[in-house]
């Protein structure tokens, strides 16, 4: 005989990821490592802002590489001799604390004082999925149009930091990048807000006494 | 927006319980998903349609129940639920109904729950 019959569940999804995002957390506070969630648009400029930490950061550097086609960004970081994870993300449109707690057992954390964590390049999704980082850097650049702040103010309220980026080619896309950093201010008033240009080196210091200072802030 | 990572998240969460529960087959299935959680519910529905077919909740009828936004304005303090009938899922904005303000705190409506399961088990 068959018998049928009602089971109370209460799985909430965003809770269950915020548990494993605390677990992530604790692995690498064990293991001595600060740990950043790098997201903004698709082309931003998240890799290159990478790139350029890694090569003028002092301490040394994991990367986790969230990349929708394949590993192609993972690829830009392996040249420079830093361990790197890349997630085939496939059809997410972002990164979760289960993709990242895999990854975590692919890098050697007591070899790293920074996890860098690329995540896919969507200012919408990835604004609640918490992955156990200490830090968000949220990175936009003038190419997406000056209202793309207010446009998606979510993910700015949830920054640690804010970066707008190509600057050096907001005339030529008619793009105003002090609105930007305006609105990110109404947005979100407390955190620190880099006007950059990543092509020419320009704000990468700021970003990197911003990142040291926040660093010792809340550790 | 993420229907297909939150369908698998569901379906893993009615498949563990039902396992658990040692259930030979799901019969239905309760989802409670926030307005503003950047979910379409028809999308997530044909997903789950999608996801389940080679398991014990192939049949499994999906209900899902949408919950209000409640928010809490950073500018006005006002508290309390907002509505939002055409909700844009690639550009979600909410404003306060008060102020108009866009500084805002999501208090409820953001999150993505499996409530219950309605099972067959064997005696
Ligand atoms: N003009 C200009 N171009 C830049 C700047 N920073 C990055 N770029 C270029 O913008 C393009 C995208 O940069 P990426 O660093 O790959 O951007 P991303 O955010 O990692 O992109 P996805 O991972 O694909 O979302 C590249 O061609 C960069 O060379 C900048 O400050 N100015
Ligand atoms: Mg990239
Ligand atoms: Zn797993
Ligand atoms: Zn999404
Ligand atoms: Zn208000």
């Amino acid at each position: 005989m068959h018998k049928v019959s009602e089971i109370e569940v209460q799985h909430n999804i965003m809770k269950a990821n915020k548990k494993l995002a605390d677990k992530n957390k604790k692995k690498l506070e064990e293991n001595d490592v600060f740990g950043i969630d790098f997201v903004g648009a698709i082309g931003s400029g998240k890799t290159s802002l990478i790139e350029e930490l890694i090569q003028n950061m002092d301490g040394s550097i994991g990367v986790i590489a969230g990349d929708v086609i394949s590993k192609f960004d993972a690829g830009r970081f392996k040249k420079y001799d830093v361990p790197v994870v890349g997630l085939n993300t496939g059809k997410e449109c972002h990164l979760d604390a289960h993709l990242v707690e895999h990854a975590l057992n692919d890098i050697s954390l007591v070899d790293v004082d920074y996890l860098f964590i690329e995540n896919v390049g969507n200012l919408i999704c990835p604004v609640d999925f918490d992955l156990g980082s200490h830090m968000r850097i949220v990175v936009v650049s003038v190419s997406e149009g000056d209202d793309t702040v207010e446009k998606h103010p979510f993910i700015f309220q949830s920054a640690d930091l804010i970066i707008i980026n190509k600057v050096d080619i907001a005339n030529a896309v008619g793009a105003d990048e002090n609105k930007m950093a305006t609105d990110a201010k109404k947005i979100n008033p407390d955190v620190k807000i880099i006007k950059t240009s990543l092509k020419e080196g320009k704000g990468l210091d700021e970003i990197i006494s911003a990142i040291e200072k926040f660093k010792i802030i809340i550790s | 927006m993420h229907e297909l990572s939150m369908a698998d998240g569901i379906l893993k969460a009615v498949l563990e319980n039902a396992q658990k529960n040692e259930v030979t087959e799901v019969l239905e299935v309760t989802i409670q998903i926030g307005k503003m959680a950047l979910l379409n519910p028809k999308q997530v529905k044909f997903m789950l349609g999608v996801l389940s077919e080679d398991t014990i909740a192939n049949k499994a009828k999906f209900i899902i129940e949408e919950i209000p936004i409640e928010i809490q304005c950073l500018e006005c303090g006002f508290e309390g639920k907002v509505d939002v009938d055409d909700l844009d899922h690639y550009a979600p904005m909410v404003e306060c109904p008060k102020c108009e303000n866009k500084r805002i705190s999501i208090i409820n409506g953001k999150d993505c729950t499996v409530k219950s399961i309605v099972v067959e088990k064997d005696d």
